[in-house]
């Protein structure tokens, strides 16, 4: 719809221009002062619709680029399913020391399906009442690994040294939030996770698409 | 802008018509003045506009003069929707295609983009012609303007080359194939070509160096070449100016002469309008630019060029063997001198075209004959019922791949998107773990029995009268197999028509296989055979024998008791196949056997 509008200014502008050659052709044998007012008034016009025809075109061709350029923003969308994956057996979790487990699932990339490769690492521990818990290895901070550091009993950012705690709090840093935890399902002898990344840097968990 | 310059044609002054406008002082400029004004004194771009805007069109502005404009417009156009591609195209043999259909069919817009892109380069090819047509009229080529000419010739070739360069990028069907054949033909050329070839293609055959050549061509080498040209020839128009019409004297022409802003600018400007919507339209009419399916360098593929390389592809076709070469270089040659030495060629003393007959007579010829040499093969291909099925079938493969390639492709890129396909992976998978054996050729031969048309009658009493047929279990070399059934036509007949039944027909004599059942202890069948579906024997109970429920209890353990037990010689696929694939491959056997 909108190139049958422009394609109609188009036109009207071609006629315009027509029509004013005339005016130019009939205005020869006026006097000069008379051809100058004309003239004026004739160019003037034809400056406003060429520099409308040319800011119509711009605008026009503009608007698909603009939205092709920004697709990536649409494709965004965070996943309706995150699926749950094996990553342990349950006799693997001990409630002394946390388990350093690789997602490995299927990923997404533009066009290209990966089956199979490392999502990311977590940790599972055992809390006091026996129930297993998952942390994403990724500190909430900027994202760096964090290790399990056994004299001190206690999660370390080897970057920009936050701790936590066994129970995922944040015990001093930069961090701005406990440790990211996961969904866990425990089934038979499994331990299952819902393996998500999470916004670093941020007060509150929210989950990236 | 409102200054008078000298040299300016058509100059007024500001005085006389109107009231004078007072002209601000230097200290009280307007702020959006004072901006341009300031940025004027700094870098003196306002000559450099003037060049543009003041250009005196010789005779006045003129629609005939608009072609250039639009060249213009298209190469931005190019510009712009190129630089949109490449920040989403990916030039290796994996990537380029599996890129190309994630612009087309998922990025937004990126169909039209791409459309305008594709179908923007032939416009820039036909345009092209009419301006090189319209140059030979006018005599645009005579001196002075000889550099402009050369120049915009040399644009024209690298315009071919812009689009070939480009026609390989999605590595579909079609652009995989004029690549590999357009590199051969550059590998017949004498001394340079076979190792230009290789340079080119960036190795011994094509791969991923062949597309990172092409992109590297195509994106920054000719668009660097092509841009200091246009500029090159844009100023070579301003100095010599625009070629009127030969009919009109100098004093006309000076008299009717108009600056460039506003006069042909509006021409310019609507006509540029006019192709913009006319180009959008077909690229919304044909949903973008066509994208074939994955290349695939195994397959037999009728390859064609693009439209403008039609007239090389029936001129090679006229001749054979070594002079292959003068069609693909020797005559392209002849041409190009051809056209380079027209300033020397023309004689004429005037522009008129009336004195110029024989060379405007030369190139209409030539382009005539363009036009039919790539006439030609378009009208046999329409008229060819075998091309026109071969290109059908290329464009079920295209909707089938991209639709695959929905569901994200794996990392080996192009052609592994089948992959995704239940049916060709169920193929794959029968390949690879059946067909050593079994066939559906019927002709038989291998180790197993051929299935083709396994659940029909025809089979099923091929097998009763002779089990041992190199069709049936022949290849399979059982000791002490089954026995021939031996009796009468009829005894065969309702024998057969009972085991028909057990493979779920529906078309079925009841009565006859009411009267046949007696046969199965009669013929000793049940010495070996059960037909409740739960015993053991030594031959496989036939309950609903052909079945799918059948086949998938068949494949997953063959050596079940209820099948061959211990003589059993085909491999057991459960635990070694997913259920899922084994029952695909159930399916499988019967659509297969079926064709």
């Amino acid at each position: 719809m909108t190139s049958g509008l422009f394609f109609f200014c188009a036109l009207q502008a071609q006629q315009t221009a027509r029509q004013i050659d005339e005016v130019r052709i009939s205005g020869h044998h006026r006097c000069t002062l008379m051809a100058d007012a004309d003239g004026e008034a004739r160019r003037r016009l034809l400056k406003v619709l060429t520099g409308g025809v040319v800011s119509m075109i711009g605008a026009l061709g503009a608007l698909p680029g603009v939205r092709f350029l920004l697709s990536p923003l649409r494709a965004a969308s965070a996943d309706s399913g995150v699926p749950s994956i094996r990553v342990a057996s349950r006799f693997e979790v001990s409630p002394n020391k946390p388990l350093r487990v690789t997602v490995f699932g299927e990923l997404k990339d533009a066009w290209m399906r990966l089956e199979r490769v490392k999502l990311g690492n977590a940790w599972l521990v055992q809390s006091p009442e026996g129930r297993v818990r998952a942390f994403s290895a990724a500190c909430p901070h900027l994202g760096c690994a964090i290790d399990w550091d056994e004299g001190a009993q206690r999660f370390d950012c080897p970057c920009h040294k936050s701790g936590f705690a066994m129970d995922g709090r944040c015990l001093f840093g930069p961090a701005p939030r406990a440790l990211d935890e996961l969904d866990v399902d425990v089934t038979d002898d499994s331990v299952k996770i819902r393996y998500q990344r999470f916004r670093p840097a941020v007060k509150d968990k929210e989950p990236l698409g | 802008m409102s200054d008078p310059r000298p040299g300016v044609p058509e100059r007024r002054t500001d005085v006389g018509a109107r009231p004078a406008p007072s002209r601000p002082s230097e200290g009280s400029r307007p702020p959006a003045r004072s901006l341009s004004h300031w940025l004027d004194q700094r870098t003196g771009y306002s000559a450099w506009v003037s060049l543009v805007v003041d250009q005196p069109i010789s005779g006045g502005a003129r629609w005939w003069y608009v072609f250039g404009a639009i060249l213009l417009f298209l190469l931005g156009t190019e510009f712009v929707t190129g630089a949109l591609l490449a920040a989403y195209y990916a030039p290796s043999a994996t990537t380029a295609w599996t890129s190309t259909v994630f612009i087309q069919d998922t990025l937004t817009l990126g169909w039209f983009i791409r459309g305008l892109h594709s179908f923007g380069s032939s416009g820039l090819l036909i345009v092209s012609f009419i301006h090189l047509f319209q140059v030979l009229i006018f005599g645009a080529y005579r001196a002075p303007r000889e550099m402009n000419w050369w120049v915009g010739l040399a644009i024209f070739g690298l315009l071919f080359a812009f689009a070939l360069t480009g026609y390989g990028l999605p590595w579909d069907e079609s652009g995989f194939w004029a690549k590999q054949i357009e590199l051969r033909i550059v590998g017949t050329v004498p001394l340079i070509g076979p190792t230009l070839q290789v340079l080119l293609q960036g190795g011994r055959s094509l791969g991923h160096y062949t597309l990172t050549h092409l992109f590297a061509l195509h994106a920054l080498v000719l668009p660097a070449v092509v841009g200091f040209l246009v500029l090159g020839h844009i100023a070579l128009v301003r100095r010599h100016g625009v070629t009127p019409r030969w009919s009109q004297d100098e004093t006309k022409l000076a008299q009717l002469t108009q600056s460039y802003w506003p006069h042909q600018a509006i021409r310019d400007a609507s006509a540029c309008a006019v192709v913009f919507v006319l180009l959008s339209l077909l690229v919304i009419r044909t949903q973008g630019a066509r994208l074939d399916g994955p290349a695939d360098p195994q397959a037999i593929f009728q390859a064609r060029p693009e439209w403008y390389s039609l007239p090389l592809f029936e001129l090679r076709a006229a001749f054979e063997g070594a002079l292959e070469l003068v069609a693909t270089v020797v005559i392209p040659a002849i041409f190009a001198l051809f056209l380079a030495a027209l300033p020397w060629l023309d004689r004429a003393r005037g522009r008129s075209p009336s004195q110029r007959l024989p060379i405007l007579f030369g190139a209409v010829c030539g382009f005539v004959g363009l036009g039919v040499l790539g006439y030609l093969p378009y009208r046999r291909d329409q008229n060819d019922a075998a091309y026109q099925h071969f290109r059908a079938e290329v464009n079920q493969r295209s909707t089938l791949a991209r639709r695959l390639a929905r569901q994200g492709v794996p990392p080996e890129g192009g052609l592994a998107v089948y992959r995704n396909d239940r049916e060709f992976r169920t193929r794959d998978l029968w390949t690879e773990q059946c067909g050593q054996c079994h066939s559906f050729t019927g002709h038989g031969g291998t180790e197993g029995p051929d299935l083709k048309d396994y659940n029909s009658r025809a089979w099923i009493e091929r097998f009763l009268r002779n089990p041992d047929d190199p069709l049936h279990m022949g290849g399979a070399k059982f000791q002490k197999g089954m026995r021939p059934v031996e009796g009468t036509a009829d005894e065969f007949k309702g024998l057969t028509e009972w085991l028909y039944a057990e493979t779920g027909a529906t078309d079925v004599d009841t009565a006859l296989i009411e009267r046949s059942l007696p046969l199965f202890s009669e013929k000793d069948c049940d010495s070996c055979h059960e037909r409740d579906g739960v015993s053991a024997d030594n031959g496989p109970n036939l309950k609903a024998r052909g079945t799918l429920p059948y086949l998938v209890d068949f494949i997953s353990d063959p050596a079940d008791d209820r099948f061959f037990g211990r003589r059993n010689k085909m491999p057991r696929f459960a635990g070694k196949l997913t259920p899922d694939q084994i029952g695909d491959l159930a399916l499988f056997v019967l659509s297969e056997s079926k064709k």
